[in-house]
């Protein structure tokens, strides 16, 4: 314990199998004290897992886990934290009720003849988020703070309980760019006071802007450590899917043409507060190109095409498709007047879990007169068409139509989704965060089959959260903030700085920013 | 007046602690829909332990004696009886949630289904009848605290305050309200009472920070068993005179609804529970309720049929569930099995 | 409770297998009690719960008690028969609970629908004189307006889930009771009360008296002596009407969608507050039937003050629906077996010192199974994967959703 050992946490080919499937095979992992290390992997590639075992979650079949030099076993997350070792993870393990003090001193509660004792506690916390400048109000329920502000509490529990390493597991998914670089700024002043950083992410800019080194896993496997400042985003990427990659997506200009979606002045109530969600929205989609509604999460996206898809209720203005009025329509309505939808959330809208995936296949159109006979379903037919579909869109799964689809992968259950909207063939395709959670090659198709819907006189309109899909892949841009749309950009003259300035609100253009 | 108010605590008090009972085990994240076969087991059980212990004699001399401190102390023994053994059945329960995972809606069904089953079958065995009672005497007669206890006079008039909480009624009444109170505390001061919140709140947060899941749940379902076995206890002694057969006439479903109408928090389920408790004391005993005292029955008289009274505590409740069920708010993870493989 | 797994086909046998081993668990379990009862209560000993054990087996073929005094047993045509009468609301019941399962709903409420329904039917029944509109003709308006308010019992419930979100458990508890006070004060205040015979009290006329019930079909050549009826063949038929709307129909492809994820239904423009209300209501006319079917009958009289009670052919068919992994037609077999359950509870009564209430116990135990019948078919489907090798599909991206995995893995550590 002495000697002063170069590494502060070491995983030596570790191998964690599940079921059918090595999610980690032979992976070495090095962390230096007071370095920031990036861990670089597509989804699926076995981050998280790793760092699942190295927090106790789960026990690896073989492998050794080292801190300063001497081996250790981590069986709970408990072992963990007697380790000193703390994680933020990706969707953040706080409780909604509580309070942020609450949540900080969970599991690490003074007590005394077993009553609660916040007073001592209280003052550790604003001496930790004075240091470090982690600003949290701590008597504020966790539903109510902002995601950047739930972020600090998971770093202010682990800072609170004395932790020495400190995982971050995608920690930048849902910040604003402004956020992003305030997270940066933190990560380099914990490290400066000597703590040790574990940083998970995809997203090759932050990985070089805050980490020392990068190990790179693809597919269960580890494929390497670099430094970071002797690499390239290209080199990087090279090594995360296994052959050169396309950043950018390639489609020629668009070439729009009638106006399909007209939207005029919508407003939609929120769930949660009192005012409008969305406020007096107005656009139009033509056929032919790709509108992209930009904007950092729960800025009134959700609501805006809940009311657009029928699934809520406007208060106000009026939604015109293929010239007509569907403001008050149902949804099925919508659907036959020329719409169809990828959903935002797969699980949650998009697909029946349960039913076969010949059953989710035709779930837009189940009663159209090919799929039934008075009332009575077509098998066969319903068969056949689900087979085409897989066969056409790549769909792969276990039995075939019979599938029942939760047990397929998620990027083939988006493929199923995109498959059966797209073979609609109707005008409007509505398509929500339709890359969440998927690797680099779903990514690549699902793109590849958006621009080849617009190229075919589709109009596109997109609502993403990711800049670089926003940046790619739309013919325009309107940045939705707090439910307004405060700007409309041209995503061939404008920058990723910009567009954060929009989407965070320090910018915004006038109201008589031309209507298009 | 004062019949009013001692009658509808006799009702109130034990839906209030049985709706604590759920609190306790939904505030874990396992829905407890078995509260009415706990209280039906814990009634047969109390009843069962008195009955026994008479025929053992060991309370006679007390009894012959006039004792009533030791008889409250008897009196206890069986609550505690039947708390334990509530506690005992709830880990059925407990069992088929946490461990094996199963549907928490069948698993509270099932305990509904076999507590009536087994109690009635048991009571035949016993007793040869459909209703297991006292060996000798009644309820009154050996438990319930009367104003000559505390040296009043048979005649006395007593002012409103002591004949209605001091005379004829009985200890378990306050002591359940004593409990109420003290296991508020506990689920909101203590570290054992946070740590049970955030398990039915986030299970996958607690397991993070090294709390262990499967203990807190275990803890809050039997917390449950043994407020809800008390419960049918404190219910059948109060107000079926100790006895018991089978039926709590969906008392656990109406605690139920008390606890979501309070929305999962105690002080509110107090209020509710009074409410809920004067409705039931309406339904029980409209005909021979004296409101203002003046001998005459108002309730009687307008003349509406008793069936009328008998379905407004269930009418009732379904119609507050209807106004509340918006705002209500239960903890977000009550149902749901915890894995730990999920993310 | 959210989603619920549909029944698949392809594991059926697993269904069968586990339902199975319930079964035999709770009888198990039952036997258990008698053996336990029978060694520690002085009075009974170890022969009397040896004869229990053997009654709560083979009730159904039991023949009374021969010239020495011991158990007989053999084909007795009044018992199946009778079997078969008790079967015919139990059936109808477990179609109830399971038509509402497999559209994501727990519907424990058929004893209120079923009491709803027997007061429509009664009243029908008895309300409409013969001597002015063939008996036919009553009988078949008795039937729909049995259904009709069993249908409208369970819509109430449906609603408020649909339209408000209450839990539709507490509600049909609520509705229950409601009904049964209800229904005791509509017969309290008719004039419906036998009081021909006097020697019976709060029981409402059999509907004999107005010369209305159902049609034998043949069945009493078969089963001389008992109470069978075609009622049995009509819960058999709407048994296959309700496989053929839940597995062959747009309507059933909509309301199995809605109860398996309200959320999907709902964009894919199903309408599924409607469709909440419609599995709710069918639910409900499937349990007034059963009262319909029962009461009809014209050998059977209802005991009218029911406000303390609730009818357990209603709260029956949750087993009978759990056991049939809710299958309509599987349902006809359960419901036979929870009748021979009956029998043999009185069987027990009848000929030792026993009572019917074990079958009660034995039912709660195969709930109590059936809460987990998932995890014994997962168990039954692990020891059949390990033979097989690993499964093709494991290249899941995340893999969180798969529960056969995750399982599977809970299995191994």
């Amino acid at each position: 314990m002495e000697q002063n050992p170069e590494y502060v946490i070491e995983m030596l080919h570790i191998t964690k199998e599940f079921p059918g499937i090595k999610a980690n095979d032979d992976i070495t992992l090095q962390l230096r004290k007071g370095e920031i290390h990036a861990l670089l992997g597509e989804n699926g590639a076995g981050k998280s897992t790793l760092m699942s075992v190295l927090f106790g979650l789960y026990q690896p079949e073989q492998g050794e886990i080292r801190k300063n030099g001497q081996p250790v076993k981590i069986d709970s997350p408990n072992d963990a934290t007697a380790l000193h070792i703390g994680m933020v993870h990706q969707h953040f393990k706080l409780v909604d009720v509580f309070t942020v003090l609450d949540n900080i001193i969970l599991g690490a509660e003074d007590t005394r003849m077993g009553f609660l004792q916040k007073k001592d506690a209280r003052k550790k916390v604003q001496a930790l988020s004075e240091q470090y400048g982690l600003h949290v109000d701590l008597d504020a329920k966790v539903e109510d703070i902002t995601v950047g502000m739930q972020q600090r509490t998971e770093i202010l529990k682990m800072l609170y309980r004395d932790n020495e390493i400190l995982i971050f597991d995608e920690p930048t998914a849902v910040l604003t760019p402004q956020e992003i670089e305030e997270l940066m700024q933190i990560m380099k002043n914990l490290a400066a006071e000597g703590k040790s950083i574990l940083f998970i992410s995809h997203k090759l800019n932050e990985i070089m802007e805050v980490s020392d080194r990068v190990t790179v896993l693809r597919k269960g496997k580890y494929v390497g450590t670099v430094d970071t400042a002797s690499t390239t985003k290209e080199e990087l990427s090279r090594m995360m899917v296994g052959r050169p990659v396309q950043l950018v997506v390639d489609k020629s200009p668009a070439q729009p043409k009638e106006p399909v979606l007209t939207v005029q002045g919508l407003c939609v109530p929120s769930r949660i507060h009192k005012h409008d969600a969305v406020k007096d929205v107005s656009f139009t989609v033509h056929a032919g190109e790709i509108v992209c509604i930009a904007g950092i999460d729960g800025n009134g996206q959700t609501e805006f095409v809940q009311a657009l898809t029928g699934l809520e209720r406007a208060s106000a203005g009026h939604i015109e498709l293929c010239g007509h009025d569907i403001t008050h329509q149902s949804i099925r309505a919508r659907s036959q007047a020329g719409m169809s939808h990828i959903p935002e959330d797969r699980h949650k809208h998009g697909l029946v879990l349960d039913f076969t995936l010949e059953q989710n296949m035709v779930l837009q159109r189940y009663y159209e007169p090919r799929f039934q006979n008075h009332g009575f379903i077509r098998f066969d037919a319903v068969r056949s068409y689900a087979e085409d579909l897989i066969r056409r869109y790549d769909v792969r799964s276990g039995q075939g139509p019979v599938t029942i689809a939760r047990s397929m992968s998620g990027g083939n259950q988006q493929k199923a989704i995109v498959a059966r909207e797209i073979d609609r063939d109707l005008p409007l395709i509505v398509a929500v965060q339709p890359t969440r959670g998927l690797d680099v090659g779903a990514i690549e198709y699902i793109h590849g089959q958006l621009v080849a819907q617009r190229d075919a006189g589709k109009a596109v309109l997109l609502v993403s959260l990711e800049l670089d899909e926003v940046m790619n892949l739309s013919d325009r841009i309107l940045v939705m903030y707090e439910g307004e749309i405060v700007g409309e950009l041209d995503p061939k003259k404008t920058t990723v700085e910009e567009l954060g300035l929009y989407m965070a609100g320090a910018k915004r253009q006038g109201k008589e920013r031309a209507s298009a | 007046m004062a019949f009013l108010v001692r009658s509808t605590l006799i009702y109130a008090v034990p839906l209030m602690i049985v709706a604590l009972a759920g609190v306790f085990a939904e505030r874990s994240g396992i829905i407890n829909l078995a509260l009415e076969g706990i209280m039906i087991f814990g009634a047969f059980i109390g009843v069962l332990f008195v009955r026994l212990v008479q025929q053992w004699g060991w309370f006679d001399a007390a009894k012959q004696a006039g004792d009533w401190v030791s008889l409250q102390g008897f009196m206890l023994l069986a609550m505690v009886t039947a708390a334990a053994l509530g506690a005992v059945f709830s880990l059925l329960l407990a069992f088929a949630a946490i461990n094996l995972k199963a549907d928490q809606t069948i698993g509270g069904t099932a305990l509904n289904l076999m507590a009536p089953a087994l109690v009635l079958f048991l009571i035949r065995v016993i007793a040869n009848q459909n209703t297991l009672q006292m060996a000798t005497g009644d309820a009154a007669s050996w438990f319930m605290i009367k104003k000559t206890m505390f040296g009043f006079d048979k005649k006395a008039q007593l002012g409103f305050f002591a004949s209605a909480f001091l005379d004829k009624v009985y200890l378990s009444t306050y002591i359940c309200i004593l409990l109420f109170i003290v296991l508020s505390i506990i689920l909101y001061k203590t570290r054992f009472g946070l740590r049970l919140r955030s398990c039915g709140e986030n299970p996958q947060a607690s397991d993070s920070l090294g709390i262990n899941v499967v203990k807190m749940r275990y803890a809050g379902v039997t917390i449950s068993g043994a407020l809800a076995g008390m419960g049918g206890f404190v219910y059948a002694l109060t107000t079926t005179n100790c006895s018991s057969n089978g039926d709590v006439a969906g008392f656990g479903f109406l605690a139920l609804a008390v606890m979501i109408f309070g929305n999962w928090k105690p002080l509110n389920i107090a209020g509710a529970a009074l409410l809920f408790g004067l409705f039931k004391c309406i339904a029980a005993s409209y005909t021979s309720l004296d409101i203002n005292g003046d001998g005459v029955f108002m309730l009687a008289n307008i003349g509406l049929n008793s069936n009328f009274y008998r379905l407004l505590p269930y009418l009732v409740t379904l119609l507050v569930l209807a106004f509340t069920s918006k705002s209500s708010r239960a903890p977000k993870a009550e149902g749901i099995p915890y894995d730990k493989g999920q993310r | 409770m959210k989603e619920k797994t549909p029944l698949l086909q392809r594991d059926g046998a697993r269904s069968v297998l586990a339902s199975l081993i319930s079964i035999v668990i709770g009888l198990a379990a039952g036997s258990l009690v008698v053996l336990l009862v029978g060694l520690f209560n002085s009075g009974m000993g170890l022969k009397a719960a040896w004869e229990g054990i053997r009654l709560i087996f083979l009730g159904l073929f039991s023949t009374g008690r021969n010239a020495t005094g011991g158990l007989s047993f053999g084909f007795n045509p009044v018992t199946f028969g009778n079997m078969l009468f008790r079967a015919t609301p139990l059936i109808m019941t477990g179609l109830s609970v399971a038509v509402a399962y497999k559209t994501g709903l727990f519907n424990i409420g058929a004893p209120g629908q079923y009491l709803a329904g027997t007061a429509a039917t009664l009243f029908i029944a008895l309300e409409i004189p013969s001597s002015a509109v063939p008996t036919w003709i009553i009988w078949i308006l008795a039937f729909l307006g049995g259904m009709a308010a069993g249908a409208l019992w369970g819509a109430i419930p449906g609603l408020l889930k649909a339209m408000l979100n209450i839990n539709e458990v507490l509600a049909c508890i609520m509705t229950n009771w409601i009904s049964a006070n209800l229904v005791t004060w509509v017969f309290d205040v008719s004039n419906l009360k036998n009081t021909v015979e006097n020697t019976k009290t709060a029981y409402i006329y059999k509907t004999t008296f107005n010369g209305v019930e159902t049609p034998k079909m043949f069945l009493d050549k078969i089963f001389p002596g008992s109470q069978v009826n075609g009622g049995i063949l009509i819960a058999a038929v709407l048994a296959v009407a309700m496989y053929i709307l839940f597995s062959k129909t747009t309507l059933g492809y909509e309301l199995k969608a809605c109860g398996a994820n309200r959320h999907a239904a709902k964009y894919a423009g199903i309408k599924d507050k409607r469709s909440i209300v419609l599995s709710m209501a069918i639910a409900g006319a499937m349990s007034g039937a059963g009262a319909a079917l029962y009461y009809l009958a014209g050998n059977t009289e209802f005991f009218w003050s029911t406000y303390q009670s609730l009818p357990a052919t209603g709260f029956n068919g949750i087993p009978v629906a759990l056991l049939a992994v809710c299958n309509p037609i599987a349902v006809i077999f359960t419901g036979m077996f929870m009748s021979m359950l009956d029998i043999a509870g009185q069987q027990l009564t009848a000929l030792t010192a026993y009572n019917e209430y074990i079958t009660d116990v034995i039912i709660a135990v195969i709930v109590y199974l059936s809460a987990f019948s998932l995890v014994i078919k997962l168990w039954l489907g692990g020891r059949a994967k390990k033979k097989a090798g690993p499964k093709p599909d494991a290249n899941a991206e995340d893999p969180a959703p798969v529960p056969d995995a995750a399982a599977g893995k809970e299995g191994e550590e």
